[in-house]
C-alpha cells in the first residue's frame, strides 16, 4: 500500500511542476491567443541563469532563485518585443512557427553554453535525509518545490483577478478592440504577458532544476508535454492547468509504476498524456475547464 | 486572332482553361524541358563522388516531403509538426517489410516500387487518422494534434521491440533490369528514381490544383465558412489533405528506407519535423516551385554550417560540438528571418525574377 501512496505523492510533485510550467504557456495563450512552442526553451534557460548564479556566480540560492526569475523576465519581455511585436495581426499560423523558429535558435543558444551537452546538478541546500511518513517518503527539495509551486501558482491567480494589470490582461484576451477603446495598450499587454509567462517558466526550471538535476534534454521536453496538460485542463484556464497538471503527473507516475515492465511496455510514462490529448481532441476539445468557444468546422 | 504562343507580353486569357495552363507559352515549355534534360544528364558528365550523391539524393528525397508539407501547410493552411513522423512510417513500413521477410526477399529486391507505393498508402492512412481532429478544430489544436503524434511515433519506434528499439532495421539492395544495383551505383540510381517521383508527383499536385478536388483545399484554408456555403465539406477536405501530404511523406520515407539500406528513429525525429517546417517555409509555402527551392536551400546551407564548424573547431576546445549548436541556431534563423521579412519565400523572388525578364528588354 505505501508503494501506491509514494506514487501518489511523487505524482502530485510531478503535477505541480507541470502546472507551473503550463501556467506560463496558458498565460500567454489567454492574452494573445499564441500557442508558445518555446516554452520549455526558456523553462531550460531558467534552470541554466538559475545554476550559473548560484555555482558560478556564488550567490545563495535563495537570492539567486530570485535574480534568475527578473533576469528572465526580461528575457521574455524582450523576445516578445523583438520577435514577436512585428507579427501583431499575421495570420496565426505564421505566429506560430516563429515560436517554432524561436525555440531553435534558443536551442542552438544553449548548445554553445556547456549546458547544452552536460550535466550539472545543484548544491544541496536543504537537509538530504527525506521526510518519511508510513513509508512514504518526499525528499525536502521536493517538499520546496511543491510548496514554492503553490505560492507561486496562488499568487498569479490573485495577480490575474484583482490587480490593474491583471484585469487588463484579461480584457484583452476578451476582446482586443473593446480594451483598446478604454485606453488599454494591447502590444504593452501582450509583451507583459510574454514576462510573466517567463518568469513562471524560470520559477519551474529552477524547481526542476532542483528535484532531477540539469539536463538541457529532459528540461526542454518540459515544453512539449505541457501541451497535453494544458489541453486536458483547457487552453485559457489557469484553474485547469493546475488540476490537469495534477492530474497528468499521477497518471505519469501511475503509469510508469504499474505498467512498464508488465506486458512488455516500457517507457509508457512518456506516451500516455500525448495519447490522452489526442483522445480529449477528438471528444472535449475545450478541455475540462476552458471556455467553449472552440469554432466548429 | 493569331496568338504568339512564343513570347507573350501580357496575360490575354479569353477562357478559364487557359488560365489554368501548366505552361502559359510554349518557350516555358521548351525551358522547363531543357531543364528536366539538364537535371537528367548532369551526372553523366560531372560524376560526383559518394558524399555529395548522397546529399543531391537527400535534398531530393526532402523535395518529396516537403511537398507533401506544402500541400498541408502551404495550399490547405494546416501546421503540421510531425511530419517527420509521416516520412518515418514510410520508412519502417519498408523496414517491417525487411524484417518479416529478410532483408533480401524477393518483394523488396524485385517489387520495390509496389513497396514504395504501399509505404505511401501507410502515410496516408496515418495521416487521415492524425487528421481525425480536424473534423472538429482548426489551427493551433491541429498543430497540437501533429505533434501528439510525433511524439507518439517516436516512442512506438523507440520502445517497442518489434521495430528494433530505434536501431537500424537493415534493408537489402534492390535489382534492377541490369542486375543487382551495386554500391558505385546506388546513389545514382537513387537519384533518377527519386528524380523521376518527384517529376510525377510535381505535375500530379499541379494537375490536381485544376481539379475540384484541389480547389477544395485553397479554399477551405482562406475561409472555411464560404467555402462550406459553397459545398464542401471543410472537415473532411482537411482530412483528406493531411492523407494526400501523408501519401507523399510516405512516399519520401520509403526512398529514404532504400536509399540509406535501412531505417532508424534518428532520422524521424521531432527536429526533422522543424526542419522540413523551415524547408517549406524558406521554399516559400502555398507555392509549388518553392517545394524545389526550400530543401535545396536548407540542404546546402546545412552542408556550409557543417564545413564552417569543421573549419572553426580547429580553433576551439575540442569539447565543444560546434555543429550540433549551429544547426539549430541556423534553422532558427533562418525560420524567424523569413517570416518576417519574406513571408512568401524564395518562391516570391522567383516571380520577381520572372515578371522582370518577361517584358525583357522592355521594361515597363
Amino acid at each position: 500500500m505505501s508503494y501506491f501512496f509514494q506514487i501518489v505523492v511523487s505524482g502530485i510533485v510531478v503535477g505541480s511542476i507541470y502546472a507551473l510550467a503550463a501556467l506560463g504557456l496558458v498565460l500567454i495563450y489567454k492574452s494573445s491567443r499564441v500557442a508558445n512552442f518555446a516554452h520549455g526553451q526558456i523553462i531550460a534557460s531558467g534552470a541554466f541563469i538559475t545554476y550559473a548564479l548560484t555555482v558560478w556566480a556564488a550567490i545563495p540560492i535563495y537570492i539567486s532563485f530570485f535574480i534568475s526569475l527578473i533576469i528572465t523576465f526580461f528575457l521574455a519581455w524582450s523576445v516578445e518585443r523583438i520577435f514577436l511585436r512585428r507579427l501583431i495581426g499575421e495570420p496565426i499560423i505564421s505566429v506560430i512557427m516563429v515560436t517554432i523558429g524561436l525555440a531553435s535558435i534558443i536551442d542552438g543558444l544553449i548548445y554553445l553554453t556547456p549546458f547544452g551537452t552536460k550535466n550539472f546538478s545543484f548544491p544541496q541546500f536543504l537537509p538530504s535525509e527525506p521526510i518519511a511518513i508510513a513509508g512514504v517518503s518526499i525528499s525536502w527539495t521536493q517538499l520546496a518545490g511543491v510548496i514554492i509551486t503553490t505560492i507561486l501558482i496562488a499568487s498569479f491567480s490573485w495577480f490575474f483577478k484583482k490587480s490593474t494589470i491583471g484585469i487588463s490582461m484579461r480584457a484583452v484576451s476578451d476582446d482586443q478592440f473593446a480594451s483598446m477603446s478604454v485606453g488599454i495598450s494591447v502590444p504593452s499587454v501582450f509583451g507583459l504577458a510574454w514576462a510573466t509567462a517567463g518568469l513562471s517558466a524560470a520559477a519551474a526550471g529552477g524547481i526542476i532544476g532542483n528535484i532531477t538535476g540539469l539536463n538541457f534534454d529532459t528540461l526542454h521536453a518540459f515544453g512539449i508535454v505541457v501541451f497535453p496538460v494544458v489541453i486536458l485542463g483547457g487552453l485559457d484556464s489557469i484553474l485547469g492547468a493546475v488540476v490537469a497538471g495534477i492530474i497528468m503527473g499521477l497518471i505519469q507516475q501511475f503509469a510508469g509504476g504499474y505498467l512498464d515492465g508488465n506486458w512488455g511496455l516500457n517507457g509508457t510514462g512518456e506516451v500516455l498524456p500525448y495519447i490522452i490529448l489526442l483522445i480529449i481532441l477528438l471528444i472535449k476539445p475545450h478541455g475540462l475547464f476552458g471556455i467553449h468557444e472552440i469554432e466548429r468546422v | 486572332m493569331s496568338v504568339n504562343r512564343w513570347l507573350a507580353t501580357g496575360n490575354f486569357f479569353t477562357a478559364y482553361q487557359e488560365e489554368q495552363r501548366t505552361f502559359l507559352t510554349n518557350l516555358d515549355r521548351l525551358i522547363f524541358s531543357i531543364f528536366l534534360l539538364i537535371l537528367f544528364t548532369w551526372p553523366i558528365f560531372f560524376p560526383l563522388n559518394r558524399t555529395y550523391m548522397l546529399v543531391v539524393d537527400n535534398i531530393l528525397v526532402a523535395v518529396i516531403a516537403v511537398l507533401g508539407l506544402n500541400l498541408v501547410t502551404g495550399f490547405a493552411g494546416l501546421i503540421s509538426i510531425g511530419h517527420a513522423a509521416f516520412v518515418g512510417v514510410g520508412a519502417y513500413t519498408i523496414a517491417s517489410f525487411s524484417r518479416v521477410l529478410g532483408d533480401s526477399h524477393i518483394l523488396l529486391t524485385h517489387f520495390w516500387l509496389i513497396l514504395i507505393l504501399i509505404g505511401g498508402l501507410f502515410g496516408a492512412i496515418m495521416g487521415a487518422i492524425v487528421g481525425l481532429p480536424s473534423l472538429r478544430l482548426k489551427h493551433l489544436y491541429l498543430a497540437i494534434a501533429t505533434l501528439s503524434f510525433q511524439m507518439i511515433f517516436e516512442w512506438a519506434i523507440k520502445f517497442l521491440t518489434f521495430f528494433n528499439q530505434g536501431q537500424t532495421i537493415s534493408v537489402g539492395r534492390v535489382m534492377w533490369f541490369t542486375g543487382e544495383i551495386g554500391r558505385e551505383n546506388h546513389y545514382l540510381f537513387w537519384y533518377y528514381v527519386t528524380l523521376t517521383l518527384i517529376i510525377l508527383l510535381g505535375f500530379g499536385i499541379r494537375n490536381l490544383f485544376k481539379t475540384r478536388y484541389g480547389r477544395a483545399l485553397v479554399a477551405v484554408r482562406d475561409n472555411d465558412r464560404a467555402a462550406d456555403a459553397m459545398g464542401m465539406h471543410p472537415g473532411l477536405t482537411k482530412v483528406y489533405a493531411f492523407a494526400l501530404s501523408g501519401f507523399l511523406a510516405g512516399v519520401a520515407g520509403a526512398v529514404h528506407a532504400f536509399l540509406y539500406k535501412g531505417a532508424g528513429i534518428e532520422s524521424f525525429t521531432l527536429h526533422h519535423s522543424i526542419t522540413y517546417l523551415a524547408m517549406a517555409i524558406v521554399g516559400g509555402l502555398g507555392t509549388l516551385n518553392g517545394s524545389f527551392w526550400g530543401p535545396t536551400a536548407i540542404q546546402i546551407l546545412n552542408l556550409q554550417v557543417e564545413k564552417f564548424s569543421e573549419y572553426a573547431s580547429n580553433y576551439l576546445p575540442s569539447a565543444m560540438n560546434l555543429a550540433t549548436a549551429l544547426r539549430p541556431l541556423t534553422f532558427g534563423l533562418v525560420i524567424v528571418l523569413f517570416l518576417m521579412f519574406e513571408p512568401r519565400g524564395i518562391a516570391n523572388w522567383w516571380r520577381i525574377a520572372k515578371s522582370y525578364t518577361k517584358t525583357w528588354p522592355f521594361r515597363y
